[in-house]
């Protein structure tokens, strides 16, 4: 079959906005570094697990995607497959965190004693960090390069070679990323623990990676690649994600908060009692209401996801919301709970981030076709309807 | 699976046609409305995607029934909670406050979700009469099954059954027939 999409127009305007926010972020890094390092090293470690959400989250949707056999979304692959390119690079931003930045980290100094001395000593998270970065690297690249290859020889079976290694991702996922989790974040407050947390970062990650997609098929249907391929029924069951997976967010965001609130042990409340004094109680509630309140009503009604001027505008929303999760989960354990710090550094490497994601999603977005032009099921995809 | 759009006119006249595949009653109501025929209704033995809109039908009020029932249910959860265990029988537990909100939340979500479950189908059954004892009346034999009944109603002199019908053959009708609304329904 021949297809029909459109160039990709994308303006050297906003191609340059995206490389000043990235140079931005850079900027303020090195003088966050300079003058207030602990701050700078917080929002590194922020931007890099958010990133690094944003490349898991949309990873996780093509397997998903593979293991269902689901065909509806097949012809906007390539946009998470785009997305994924980030991932060496916040993979990189983790052990640098890690390895620079042991202030963040109590253990690093006061050695825990027992069981926690062995988990939290500083070789082994290290060793276990690589690890980790690395399987889920190997495996997301071994999907999307066969996905691509498909283009060139149509061969079928790559498919269900697909199929079979993003089981085995999930599995692999399922069974790492709480550690990695516990590690990178949880670790901040080396006394409190959660078992909820590893389950409340997938939420998060998965949620914000959809609205970014959300974001960038509207996007790209607007400059051209997607333009004859996006309909409003690709964006009527990514809306339907999005509605479930902020419900999702809230149900486990909750679920970890009243096991803590009936349990009523000092060591596990302070966390939450950080979070909520201070100036921090505003941000705490706020979370809450721009990451699942409002868009749960906005996302009621059919017509609103079939929209994609509200859906972006619900999107953007729900990723403000991810970054102040983010930060409300690292910069009370990091920088400090007495007050709330934001400044310069904060919103300098918040609006550097998306700059640097967006240079790497286009450059990885603009090597292939813009759809999985080989793949059996995107016949389906282009004509999907509900 | 539709509204049901005919009313108790005996000089109503209606046209039946009857397909063996989900594609075929599919592109023949397309075309059907395309043409600016009357659909009257169309009979499918289960949901067939896209033919809500073939058939240009209204969205269906049911999700609002759904969503005030859900508010009615989660509401009355709220309160009836707070009413046992802050004012009719206080009990303290780990020495929380009596209308401790956190406490109520997981009962209140299930109860919402009983609530707007079952009222919606509730509602749904009521309102498309399908009470207990209601005895089948089929536009064709096998719409449970097998088979798609689409139903076009006749409307003026400027009906032409001739050219209806050859479009209709066009999708590959397996049965086709005329009939007043007494018969149908």
């Amino acid at each position: 079959m021949t297809l029909k999409h459109g160039a990709f127009n994308l303006s050297d305007r906003t191609y340059g906005l995206f490389k000043w926010f990235a140079i931005l972020g850079v900027v303020t890094f090195g003088l966050g570094l300079l003058l207030a390092p602990q701050r700078a090293l917080s929002s590194f470690l922020l931007v890099n697990i958010g990133l690094l959400g944003m490349g898991l989250g949309a990873a996780l949707f093509i397997a998903f995607q593979y293991v269902c056999g689901a065909h509806w979304a097949v012809a906007l692959r390539r946009v998470p497959e785009a997305m994924c390119g980030i991932l060496p690079w916040a993979a990189g931003g983790i052990v640098i965190t890690l390895l620079a930045g042991k202030s963040l980290y109590p253990w690093t100094s006061e050695h825990a004693v027992g069981m926690k001395g062995v988990i939290l000593s500083y070789p082994f998270v290290l060793a276990r960090t690589i690890v980790f970065l690395a399987i889920w690297l190997l495996l997301i690249r071994a999907i999307v390069r066969r996905s691509r290859l498909q283009d060139q020889n149509g061969d079928a079976s790559l498919s269900a070679s697909n199929t079979r290694l993003s089981a085995l991702f999930l599995v692999v996922f399922g069974l790492t990323f709480w550690m990695a989790c516990f590690d990178w974040v949880m670790s901040l407050e080396p006394e409190w623990y959660s078992t909820m947390y590893g389950v409340y970062h997938f939420a998060g990650l998965f949620l914000g990676a959809l609205a970014a997609m959300v974001l960038l098929v509207v996007w790209l249907h607007r400059v051209g690649p997607l333009r004859h391929v996006l309909t409003e029924e690709h964006l009527h069951d990514i809306g339907k994600l999005l509605f479930g997976f902020s419900t999702f967010w809230m149900y486990i965001w909750f679920s970890e908060y009243m096991l803590i609130w009936y349990a009523d042990f000092p060591e596990e409340t302070g966390h939450f009692i950080r979070r909520l004094t201070g100036g921090w109680g505003p941000l705490f509630v706020a979370n809450m209401v721009i990451t699942w309140l409002l868009p749960f009503f906005i996302l009621l009604p059919k017509s609103v996801k079939r929209n994609p001027n509200m859906l972006v505008k619900v999107a953007c929303m729900i990723l403000v919301g991810r970054w102040l999760d983010l930060y409300l989960l690292i910069y009370p354990s990091a920088v400090g709970h007495e007050v709330v710090t934001f400044g310069v550094v904060e919103l300098g490497m918040a609006v550097g981030a998306p700059g640097l994601f967006m240079l790497i999603f286009i450059r990885s977005f603009r090597s292939f076709p813009p759809v999985p032009v080989s793949d059996p099921l995107l016949e389906a995809s282009l004509h999907h309807h509900q | 699976m539709a509204k049901n759009l005919i009313s108790r006119d005996d000089n109503r006249r209606f046209l039946l046609a009857v397909f063996e595949r989900e594609e075929d009653i599919l592109g023949a109501t397309n075309a059907a409305r395309e043409r600016g025929l009357v659909i009257a209704d169309v009979y499918t033995p289960y949901a067939i995607h896209g033919l809500d809109k073939a058939m240009g039908l209204r969205p269906s009020r049911l999700p609002w029934v759904c969503f005030a029932l859900g508010l009615a249910g989660a509401s009355f959860k709220v309160w009836f909670e707070f009413w046992t265990s802050a004012t009719d029988w206080p009990i303290n537990v780990g020495g929380k406050p009596w209308n401790s909100l956190p406490a109520f939340v997981p009962v209140t979500f299930e109860v919402m979700v009983l609530f707007a479950a079952l009222s919606t189908v509730a509602v749904f059954l009521v309102g498309r009469r399908l009470l207990p004892g209601k005895r089948p009346r089929l536009a064709a034999s096998g719409v449970t099954d097998n088979r798609f009944a689409l139903v076009i109603e006749e409307t003026d002199a400027t009906f032409d059954l001739g050219e209806v019908s050859a479009m209709l053959r066009s999708f590959g009708v397996s049965h086709l027939e005329e009939r007043v609304d007494q018969d149908l329904l």
